[in-house]
């Protein structure tokens, strides 16, 4: 049963490389959020009714787009690889940095 | 004249194989409300026409994997162009056949299934009707992950698993990190990153899927004489499978949506969020490692992860039960009609025996259209609550399924 071999040599990776980026970036995404709500303060964050809302923070703001902008450059890495995968051409990791090379 | 027939087939299957799988990308945002449900399949509609024209490559050897009526290069087996390559015209047609009078049957359950097993099935099971089980590549030729085992087989066991994994981890973490913070401002959040999310898996899916349409009406040009080159396929090839899948993206498999979004778990935003990316990453990762999987069995994974990873929230394990067993007779019941349909053409013979297998598919079809019109699901009752039981659009496992 080579197959197998095969097949579960792939499946761990597929499963490592899937929890970074399927796992990984959606909870930044969420942290993203979390990071905005901190720092718009008031009535984006759970606090109890008849008070005033904690107060914003401005660096909670910033903080939540930085998470996003890492969020985004996954998703042009994703399109990055369909786009090339769609012209015979592949992603390199070989460099750390993600490169398009001739497949 | 069989060419033109295989080539309308292929169209056809690629069109079932659209609006199978816009439940893949677009099922969680339209449950959880993300999208509006017209709007969603336009967006999955387009993306799939943009995915097929992107992929340039020539998909040519798609039926390498299981079936042995190509050599290596994409050629069709000298020995089967005989007679003007009808041999293997009629291989391809039978197979085609099977592929879409299962994608429907599934289709009026709402069942999930998956397109390539569907097509895989149908070739496997014409192949072994025509040439024989020898015919078959089974278990590759142990240099790398091939054959039924290795493209089919274990993807299918193992992917599910994964895309669970990852999106109930993801959910888990999610649900932690959002704690404290008003579901208001949350879901507004949550919606563009399903929204973003389910557009990638759509993409990927226009330049997976249309290639395969692509590279097998190819090689029925190329075993007619009508077409030479193995390296380009016609542009016009091209453009009539990207308008095929793109079309049946468009028109939705409202069935199967419903299934997947409202069936399995009740979705929240968190958790589509969550499943979706799931989904696309488990999908990118592995056309990237050349790990052969099906959308459709990581979209399931995906969902039920997502249901698992969350305190509290039902899971309806009868229903992904059922799905499950379809998963399973997916490969046999597909390769039962193409024998089938290799065998009623081949006993008719010629030209006539390939317009016979046409016309049954059409009759199929055309029943199974009526069929669906008595308990119709659409864009208005898509989100509609989930009667567990006795509901007339539950989906239920055929008893009997070759036609």
């Amino acid at each position: 049963m080579h197959n197998l071999g095969f097949a579960l040599d792939g499946a761990w990776r597929v499963l490592l490389a899937s929890l970074i980026l399927g796992a990984g970036l959606p909870v930044l995404f969420a942290l993203g959020i979390r990071s905005l709500a901190w720092g718009a303060g008031g009535d984006a964050e759970v606090h109890e009714s008849g008070v005033t809302g904690p107060t914003p923070h401005r660096i909670g703001t910033v903080l939540g787009w930085a998470c996003f902008v890492v969020v985004l450059a996954g998703v042009v890495l994703g399109i990055t690889f369909i786009v090339a995968s769609g012209f015979g051409k592949a992603l390199s990791f070989e460099h750390i940095y993600p490169a398009i090379v001739n497949k | 004249m069989i060419l033109v027939l295989v080539v309308v087939a292929a169209l056809g299957f690629d069109f079932t194989n659209g609006f199978h799988d816009t439940a893949n990308a677009m099922a969680t945002s339209i449950a959880t409300g993300a999208l509006r449900p017209k709007m969603a399949v336009l967006l999955a509609g387009v993306l799939n026409l943009v995915g097929a024209f992107l992929s340039v490559q020539v998909a040519l050897t798609v039926t390498n994997a299981v079936v042995k009526i190509q050599s290596s290069n994409g050629t069709p087996k000298p020995e089967l162009l005989t007679d003007g390559g009808s041999a293997l015209l009629l291989i391809v047609l039978a197979g085609l056949i099977g592929g879409i009078v299962w994608n429907l049957l599934t289709w009026l359950l709402g069942l999930p299934s998956s397109s390539s097993h569907a097509l895989f099935g149908g070739l496997i099971g014409a192949t072994i009707a025509g040439l024989g089980w020898a015919g078959v590549n089974w278990n590759g030729d142990g240099s790398k992950l091939d054959g039924v085992v290795g493209k089919v087989l274990l993807p299918a066991l193992l992917s599910p698993v994964i895309a669970g994994v990852v999106a109930a981890l993801g959910t888990w973490l999610i649900y932690k990190v959002v704690v404290g913070v008003a579901t208001r401002f949350t879901d507004h959040g949550f919606r563009w990153g399903q929204i973003g999310s389910a557009s990638l898996v759509s993409l990927a899916h226009g330049t997976n899927d249309a290639q395969k349409t692509m590279g097998v009406i190819t090689l029925a040009l190329i075993a007619s004489g009508d077409w030479t080159d193995t390296k380009s396929i016609p542009f016009w090839v091209k453009v009539a499978c990207a308008l095929a899948i793109g079309l049946g993206t468009y028109l939705g498999g409202w069935r199967i949506i419903r299934t997947l979004g409202k069936g399995l778990v009740e979705i929240t935003p968190p958790q589509g969020l969550a499943a979706q990316s799931a989904s696309a990453a488990v999908i990118l990762a592995s056309s990237h490692l050349g790990f052969a999987l099906s959308t459709t069995h990581v979209a399931t994974g995906s969902i039920l992860g997502a249901g698992i990873g969350t305190k509290g929230a039902e899971v309806r394990w009868r229903v992904a039960g059922r799905l499950v067993a379809a998963w399973l007779i997916t490969l046999p019941a597909a390769g039962l009609v193409g024998a089938l349909m290799w065998w009623a053409g081949h006993l008719v013979g010629g030209l006539a025996g390939a317009i016979v297998i046409f016309v049954v598919l059409l009759a199929v079809a055309g029943a199974v259209y009526q069929r669906s019109r008595r308990d119709p699901v659409d864009h208005n009752n898509v989100n509609a609550a989930w009667a567990p039981i006795a509901s007339p659009d539950e989906p239920r496992l055929p008893v009997s399924t070759a036609s």
